[in-house]
C-alpha cells in the first residue's frame, strides 16, 4: 500500500463504522499519515442532547436513549429481527458507536480467556495470549483515561490504570463488606471515566447516567477520546453514510464500498484497504450483503462462519434492598466494585468457564417501576406505590452477572428475508439460544450472588435470571484463527479470503470471556492497526 | 379519538392519576403536585410514542368513577393503563416537592476527591482481599 501509486479519489484506507474499534483504527492511521475515510451511518451526538442532568432523564431513557435500536426506532438505526432470540442486541449508531451509551466498565480479559481449549477442552484457543495483548491494554488505558486501582489479584501483576479510582460509594462499601465476610474476591471496578480532568474531558461527577449518555463530557466515548485528534490529522469522516456493499474486483480484492447518503443517493468510496468496524451484528450483516459472483455466500465467507458463533453475554442479576439509605442513584454507572471470585472453571460445579460480577447503582424512582404493567392494580399502585418506593428507592443495588456464553454455530446473525432498514437494506435476524452450560452457570452464580447480598445485609432481594434487553456485548460473528476453514480472519483481523479486507470489531472474538469486551476490542484493534502500519509496504491492494 | 389535551382529558387524567398515586404514607396525591398541569403537555411532547395509548385509555374511561375506571382499564387494556401510569408517575417524580420527600436530589453532581485515600484502603478492607493472594490461572506454557 502506498499513497504514491494511488489514483485520486482512492483512499489509502476506508473504515466502516465510527464506533470503538473504528475510531482507534482511524486515529492511528491518520496520525501515521495515511489518507483515511470513515463511513458512519449515524451522525454526531452533542452532550447537550443527553437528559442525565435534567428531570426528564428516566422518561427519556425508556425511549430516545434506550439501548435497543428497535425501541429507539431512529433513522440512523437499523432494526433487528429478534423473534428467535433469547436476548435483544443493543447498540448505538453514531460517531462514537455504542460507546455513546456504554457503561464504561473498562475491563481486561484474564489469561485463561485466551486458552479455553487448552484449559477447559471447549471452543478454541485464541491466536495470541494475554501477554501478547497486555502492552495494548496498557496503551488503551492511557488513551481512554481509565480510573482504577492497580494490584487486583485477579490479574497477573502489571501497570496500574493512569487515574485513581472513582468513589465506590455506600453501595460499593456495603457490597464489599459482604464479600469480606465470605472471604470472596472484590476490587474497585475500573471505569473509562476520568476521576480528574483528563485530555480535554471533564472529571466524572458521578451523575450515574452513563448508560444514557454522559452530559458532562467526562465519559470516555470515542467521539471525545479519538475523533478530535483523528480529524486534526486529516481523517475524513462521512456521516449519514450507510454502507450497503463492500465492492471487489475480478481478482477478489476489495476496492471500496457503496453507501447510501441521507438524501437516498448511492455513492461509492474507493480505497486500497477496507477495514470493517460495524460491530458483531453490523459487520456480518455487511459481509452477507456483499454477495458477488466471486463471493456468492457473502464476502470473506468461504468458511461459512460469517455471522455464526454470535455471543451476547446473558446477564443475570440479584438486587437487594437495605434498611439504611445508600444514595444508590449516585454514579459511576459504571461499576463501583467487581468480583472474579467465581470466574475460573471448576468442573465440579457442572459447567465450564464463569462470570464477572459487578455492583451498579439502581437509578431513580421511575426506572424501578418499569416492570409493573398488567399487575393487580393495588399491588403496583395506590398506597403500595409509596410504600415500595420508600422501601427500595435509594436503598438498593444490584450484583450483576456477566455470564460467558460459548461459541455455538447455531447462534447467528443472518439476513432477514423481509424486514429492512429505512434504506431498504435487509435487516439482520438474530438467532440465539442459551445452552445448558449457560443455564447451569447462571443458576450457580445467582445462588452465590444471593449469598453475597445476604452477607451484605440485604433485607429483601429480587432475582432476574435472564434479562432480555442485555445484548450489550456483540461478539464472535467473524472469528479469528489460523485455519481459514474454521475462522474468517487471522490474528491481525485480515480476512483469509480477501487480503486487503480487515475486521477489527468484536466480531473477531474467538470466545466471549465473562468480561465487558470493549477494552479488549480496542486493544485488539490497536494491535492490528499497528501491525498494518508497520507492514504497509507488504500490503497487497487492488490493482 | 381525540389527541388534544383539552379540559376534559386533563380532568379525567387528574382523577385516575389520584387513584394510582393517592395521598398516603405521608406523600401527596398526584393532583396536589399538578401532574395534570403543564408537565402533562411536556411529557406527551417529549414522548409522542405514549400518546396513542394514553388518549385511548382516557377515551375509554369517559364518565366512569375514577376507581372503577382504573380497575376496568387495567383489566381491559393494561397497555393503556401502563401508559397513563407512566405519564402520571414520571410527572410525579419529577416534582421537586416529591423528590424532597423521598430524599432524591436527582442525578446530582457529586465528584469525588481523587487525592483522598479511599476508605476501603485506609481501614484495611482491601488488604483482606490482597492477603488471600492471586486467584487467576496463568497462561499455560505452550
Ligand atoms: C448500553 C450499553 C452499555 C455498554 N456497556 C459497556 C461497558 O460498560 N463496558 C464495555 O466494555 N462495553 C460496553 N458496551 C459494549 C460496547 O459499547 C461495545 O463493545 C463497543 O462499542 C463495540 O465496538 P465496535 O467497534 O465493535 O462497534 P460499535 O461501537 O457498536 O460501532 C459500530 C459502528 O458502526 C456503524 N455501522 C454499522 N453498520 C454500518 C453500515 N452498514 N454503514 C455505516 N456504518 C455502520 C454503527 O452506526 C456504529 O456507529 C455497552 C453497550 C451498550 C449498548
Ligand atoms: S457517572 Fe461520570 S461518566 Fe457517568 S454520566 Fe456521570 S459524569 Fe458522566
Amino acid at each position: 500500500m502506498s499513497g504514491a501509486n494511488r489514483s485520486p479519489g482512492v483512499a489509502d484506507v476506508l473504515i466502516i463504522g465510527a464506533g470503538a474499534s473504528g475510531s482507534v483504527a482511524v486515529a492511528k492511521l491518520a496520525e501515521a499519515g495515511f489518507s483515511v475515510v470513515c463511513l458512519e451511518q449515524g451522525g454526531h451526538v452533542d452532550n447537550g442532547e443527553f437528559y442525565g442532568d435534567k428531570p426528564e432523564w428516566e422518561l427519556m431513557a425508556q425511549k430516545r436513549w434506550h439501548p435497543n435500536p428497535n425501541v429507539r426506532d431512529l433513522e440512523n438505526d437499523y432494526p433487528c429481527e429478534t423473534s428467535d432470540s433469547d436476548v435483544n442486541p443493543l447498540m448505538y449508531n453514531a460517531v462514537g458507536g455504542s460507546t455513546i451509551l456504554y457503561a464504561a466498565h473498562w475491563q481486561r480479559f484474564m489469561p485463561s480467556d485466551f486458552r479455553v481449549r487448552t484449559l477447559d477442552g471447549v471452543a478454541d484457543d485464541w491466536p495470541f495470549t494475554y501477554e501478547d495483548l497486555e502492552p495494548f491494554y496498557d496503551e488503551m488505558d492511557i488513551e481512554m483515561g481509565v480510573s482504577g486501582l492497580g494490584g487486583d489479584p485477579a490479574y497477573p501483576p502489571g501497570k496500574a490504570p493512569p487515574l485513581p479510582p472513582l468513589p465506590i460509594g455506600k453501595i460499593g462499601m456495603k457490597a464489599a463488606e459482604g464479600m469480606n465476610k465470605l472471604g470472596w474476591h472484590w476490587w474497585p471496578g475500573p471505569n473509562a471515566a476520568p476521576s480528574r480532568p483528563y485530555r480535554g474531558r471533564n472529571q466524572c461527577v458521578r451523575r450515574g447516567t452513563c448508560l444514557t449518555g454522559c452530559p458532562e463530557r467526562a465519559k470516555a466515548s470515542m467521539d471525545h477520546t479519538h475523533w478530535p485528534d483523528a480529524l486534526k490529522h486529516g481523517a475524513k469522516l462521512i456521516t449519514g453514510a450507510r454502507v450497503r456493499e463492500i465492492t471487489v474486483d475480478g481478482n477478489g480484492m476489495a476496492t471500496g464500498a457503496i453507501y447510501i447518503d441521507r438524501s437516498g443517493r448511492e455513492r461509492r468510496q474507493m480505497a486500497q484497504v477496507v477495514i470493517v468496524c460495524a460491530n458483531g451484528v453490523g459487520t456480518p450483516r455487511l459481509l452477507l450483503m456483499s454477495k458477488s459472483a466471486r463471493f456468492p455466500d457473502g464476502l470473506a465467507n468461504s468458511s461459512g462462519l460469517a455471522g455464526k458463533n454470535l455471543m451476547m453475554h446473558p446477564y443475570a442479576a440479584v438486587s437487594g434492598s437495605f434498611d439504611e439509605p445508600l444514595e444508590s442513584w449516585l454514579g459511576p454507572a459504571g461499576q463501583t466494585i467487581q468480583s472474579m471470585q467465581w470466574y475460573e472453571t471448576d468442573a465440579s460445579r457442572g459447567f465450564v468457564r464463569g462470570a464477572k460480577w459487578q455492583v451498579m447503582p439502581s437509578g431513580g424512582p421511575l426506572g424501578m417501576r418499569a416492570a409493573y404493567g398488567g399487575k393487580p392494580l393495588d399491588e403496583a399502585w395506590g398506597a403500595n406505590l409509596h410504600r415500595s418506593t420508600r422501601k427500595v428507592f435509594g436503598r438498593s443495588f444490584e450484583w450483576g452477572i456477566i455470564a460467558e456464553d460459548l461459541p455455538e454455530e447455531t447462534n447467528q446473525v443472518v439476513l432477514d428475508p423481509s424486514l429492512t432498514d429505512s434504506d431498504g437494506l435487509a435487516a439482520p435476524k438474530i438467532v440465539y439460544r442459551n445452552t445448558e452450560n449457560t443455564h447451569r452457570m447462571i443458576e450457580f452464580h445467582l445462588a452465590r450472588a444471593k449469598e453475597a447480598m445476604a452477607a451484605a445485609g440485604a433485607v429483601s432481594m429480587s432475582v432476574t435470571p435472564l434479562m432480555r434487553d442485555c445484548g450489550w456485548h456483540l461478539m464472535g460473528t467473524a472469528r479469528m484463527g489460523t485455519d481459514p476453514q474454521r475462522s474468517v480472519v487471522n490474528e491481525w483481523g485480515q480476512a483469509h479470503d480477501v487480503p486487503n479486507l480487515y475486521i477489527y470489531d468484536g466480531s473477531v472474538f474467538v470466545t466471549s470471556s465473562g468480561f465487558n469486551p470493549t477494552g479488549t476490542i480496542c486493544a485488539i484493534a490497536l494491535r492490528a492497526v499497528k501491525h498494518l502500519i508497520a507492514n504497509r509496504r507488504n500490503q497487497r491492494v487492488a490493482a | 379519538m381525540s389527541t388534544a389535551i383539552d379540559g376534559g382529558v386533563r380532568a379525567a387524567f387528574r382523577a385516575i392519576a389520584d387513584v394510582l398515586i393517592p395521598a398516603a404514607e405521608g406523600m401527596p396525591a398526584a393532583s396536589e403536585v399538578d401532574v395534570h398541569g403543564p408537565v402533562l403537555d411536556r411529557i406527551i411532547g417529549l414522548r409522542p410514542d405514549l400518546a396513542e395509548r394514553f388518549f385511548r385509555g382516557i377515551g375509554a374511561i369517559a364518565g366512569l368513577p375514577p376507581e372503577t375506571a382504573a380497575v376496568q382499564l387495567n383489566a381491559a387494556d393494561p397497555q393503556a393503563l401502563a401508559a397513563i401510569g407512566l405519564v402520571a408517575s414520571a410527572a410525579y417524580y419529577m416534582q421537586p416537592r416529591v423528590r424532597e420527600l423521598i430524599g432524591y436530589p436527582g442525578q446530582e453532581k457529586r465528584p469525588g476527591n481523587p487525592d483522598e485515600t479511599p476508605e476501603y484502603v485506609a481501614n484495611g478492607m482491601l488488604q483482606q482481599v490482597l492477603d488471600r493472594g492471586p486467584i487467576f490461572k496463568p497462561t499455560p506454557k505452550a
